[in-house]
């Protein structure tokens, strides 16, 4: 039996109230994708990408349609449920980073593992060998605060990797980053897909869309093209 | 990693913090000097009563003990009556006498006590011996008549009773040898008080001719029979008002019920206080970390787990703030009992803020409750914030 795609998505519609009006950010999107795939999902702003990108994520359901995460139906899952299923299959990437100030880079990376009940000395040695792999190793006891944007980014990869889910998301990951340090994470990305990562990102990055092998173009909250590179 | 990032997290904003500890340690404070009022001076009160075992007190009719000058009448069968009855260890009368002395051309005022040293729950000897039975020429002082007149142990004193005003001639004079230094249990603060044979008190004081005493003290051998004693003491001797020091803290406690209802509106505010310390500020903290609580969930932390790291915040503000409180709280309770405690007219032994441990516990266990509790909305309002929509307000 094959296994499911790693994303199914179909007819997925998505409003929100704006001000007491009904907003449509997508307006019935289908897509699916299977493991091990590099997506990058591109538009203009308002297209509706990162929208799609938190419903991919488990962090908000869809209005109507239907989207299964690794052939679970998200629509039906509790909300214990969904943080489960974001803490140990889903890693997040987010423009801004989002590391926890008041905690170290190797705390950070911590932070997951133990929710997931991994063992102090289990994690401790699961951070260090994820700030060895984003190159990192030297700073894991700075506070994350003390470390430079591409610095923070590194540790938040390291972070959205800490318990090996099967997918990651990324959203504008090289948004807040100059071009040489977003080119170091694009890089990292490269990597992190040979090594076999599943990978949607989110993305106004030409450099970055062009280095994934498979782009979802949006416009107004519809897949406007579905191309898959060298084709 | 929950108080890491609990400790720390407080730590963001370390002023905020610091002002919060002490705004709830105030509130601790004042909390549980609250409760050291409400039940410290029925506490204290009841021990300085039995401070000499003595369980009963006998009083004339319709009196508490020293409460009017009314006197009991035929003392001496009264006593016979109670020293035969086999459940009673001891049973001591007491007549107080107004008297006076000269020192130096001056003409000085005391409190002079009869006792019966046998039977006696009076006073503590500090300095000297006690009276002995029989003995009718000695005389017991305190520190605060030795602070007025000099007096030291070995002195004779020529004391006089029922004394004239107009003509300051008195009715009755006896000389007395100072035997020892004791320490009035029931005395106010400063009271010159004199101790000597009953027999002499009543002799110098304003009834020479009855055999009366202001009070009688009465100690059963066994505390689980004194309510037992006392019914039969009132049952055969109706003339006379029998109280055991349990009827005597209720009597007490009636005359409290204000100060107890004051104590308790007080205490309540203080909790109140507490409360929306600790419930404001974590509103606001939550409100300003919005963003990265949704961040927490977002990497898949339950919804459980923000509500603890929120509650744990709380917990954290309020178990320090209690600690400092319990400190600050015994601190004010000293200063203060000393300010009340110099009224005129009180017993020195009474306090007014009685630390008590199980009291002092459950006022903690209180307001560490009210703290966490405070907590819990705004941890609900963390944990329940929409992700999507709180990291969309983040980045915009």
């Amino acid at each position: 039996m094959p296994n499911p795609p790693v994303i199914l998505a179909r007819d997925v519609v998505k409003n929100f109230s704006v001000n007491g009006q009904t907003v449509t950010a997508l307006r019935g999107v289908s897509l699916s994708f299977g493991a091990g795939e590099y997506l990058a999902i591109t538009g203009p702003s308002g297209s509706g990408k990162s929208t799609l990108l938190q419903l991919l994520g488990g962090l908000d359901l869809p209005t109507s349609g239907h989207l299964e995460l690794m052939g679970t139906p998200i629509e039906r899952l509790s909300d214990g449920e969904l943080a489960d299923l974001r803490l140990r299959r889903v890693g997040f990437i987010f423009q801004r980073f989002h590391l926890m100030p008041v905690l170290s880079a190797r705390e950070n990376i911590e932070l997951p593992l133990a929710e997931a009940g991994v063992r102090p000395a289990e994690r401790a040695a699961r951070a260090m060998e994820l700030l060895d792999y984003v190159g990192l190793s030297s700073r894991a006891d700075h506070r994350a605060t003390q470390l430079s944007g591409g610095e923070m980014q590194r540790v938040a990869i390291a972070r959205a990797l800490a318990n090996r889910p099967a997918l990651i998301l990324a959203d504008e990951p090289t948004g807040e980053l100059d071009a040489r340090t977003g080119a170091q994470i694009l890089d990292l990305f490269d990597r992190l897909h040979a090594d076999g990562t599943t990978l949607v990102v989110v993305t106004h990055d030409d450099h970055l869309a062009e280095r994934a092998a498979r782009r979802v173009h949006l416009l107004d909250g519809l897949i406007d093209r579905d191309e898959i590179a060298g084709r | 990693m929950t108080w890491p990032l609990v400790l720390r997290s407080l730590l963001r904003h370390p002023i905020r913090t610091v002002l919060v500890v002490l705004g709830i340690a105030v509130a601790a404070a004042l909390l549980l000097d609250m409760v050291m009022l409400s039940g410290g001076m029925e506490r204290s009160f009841s021990r300085m009563l039995l401070s000499r075992g003595f369980q009963i007190r006998l009083s004339p009719k319709g009196t508490l003990p020293f409460d009017t000058e009314a006197t009991i009448p035929g003392i001496t069968p009264l006593l016979g009556r109670l020293h035969q009855d086999p459940d009673i260890a001891a049973a001591g009368p007491v007549v107080a006498a107004s008297l006076h002395a000269r020192v130096r051309d001056t003409l000085i005022t005391f409190v002079g006590y009869g006792i019966d040293p046998a039977g006696q729950g009076l006073y503590e000897v500090r300095r000297g011996t006690d009276l002995a039975p029989g003995d009718t020429t000695g005389l017991l002082i305190s520190e605060p008549v030795i602070e007025r007149t000099g007096w030291v142990i070995g002195d004779t004193i020529a004391l006089l009773g029922r004394l004239d005003p107009g003509s300051a001639r008195a009715g009755a004079e006896r000389r007395l040898a100072i035997r020892g230094v004791v320490r009035w249990l029931y005395d106010a603060r400063g009271q010159r008080s004199l101790g000597m044979s009953f027999r002499v008190a009543q002799q110098l004081g304003r009834f020479p001719d009855r055999d009366v005493a202001s009070m009688v003290m009465v100690k059963v051998k066994d505390d689980a029979a004194v309510d037992r004693v006392a019914a039969r003491i009132g049952t055969m001797h109706r003339s006379i008002e029998v109280n055991s020091v349990a009827t005597l803290v209720r009597h007490f406690r009636s005359r409290l019920v204000y100060f107890q209802q004051l104590s308790l509106i007080l205490a309540t505010i203080s909790l109140v206080v507490g409360v929306l310390l600790v419930g404001t500020i974590l509103t606001i903290t939550v409100s300003e970390r919005a963003g990265e609580f949704a961040v927490l969930r977002a990497i898949g932390l339950r919804q459980a787990r923000i509500v603890a790291l929120v509650m744990a915040e709380g917990a954290l503000l309020t178990v320090i703030g209690t600690a400092l409180g319990t400190g600050l709280g015994l601190a004010t309770a000293r200063y203060l009992d000393r300010i009340l405690t110099s009224f005129p007219g009180l017993p020195a032994a009474i306090s007014f803020f009685v630390p008590a441990p199980d009291a002092t516990a459950r006022a903690a266990a209180v307001i560490l409750i009210a703290g966490i509790g405070a907590a819990a909305y705004p941890a609900w309002l963390a944990a329940r914030s929409p992700i999507a929509a709180t990291l969309r307000a983040d980045a915009e």
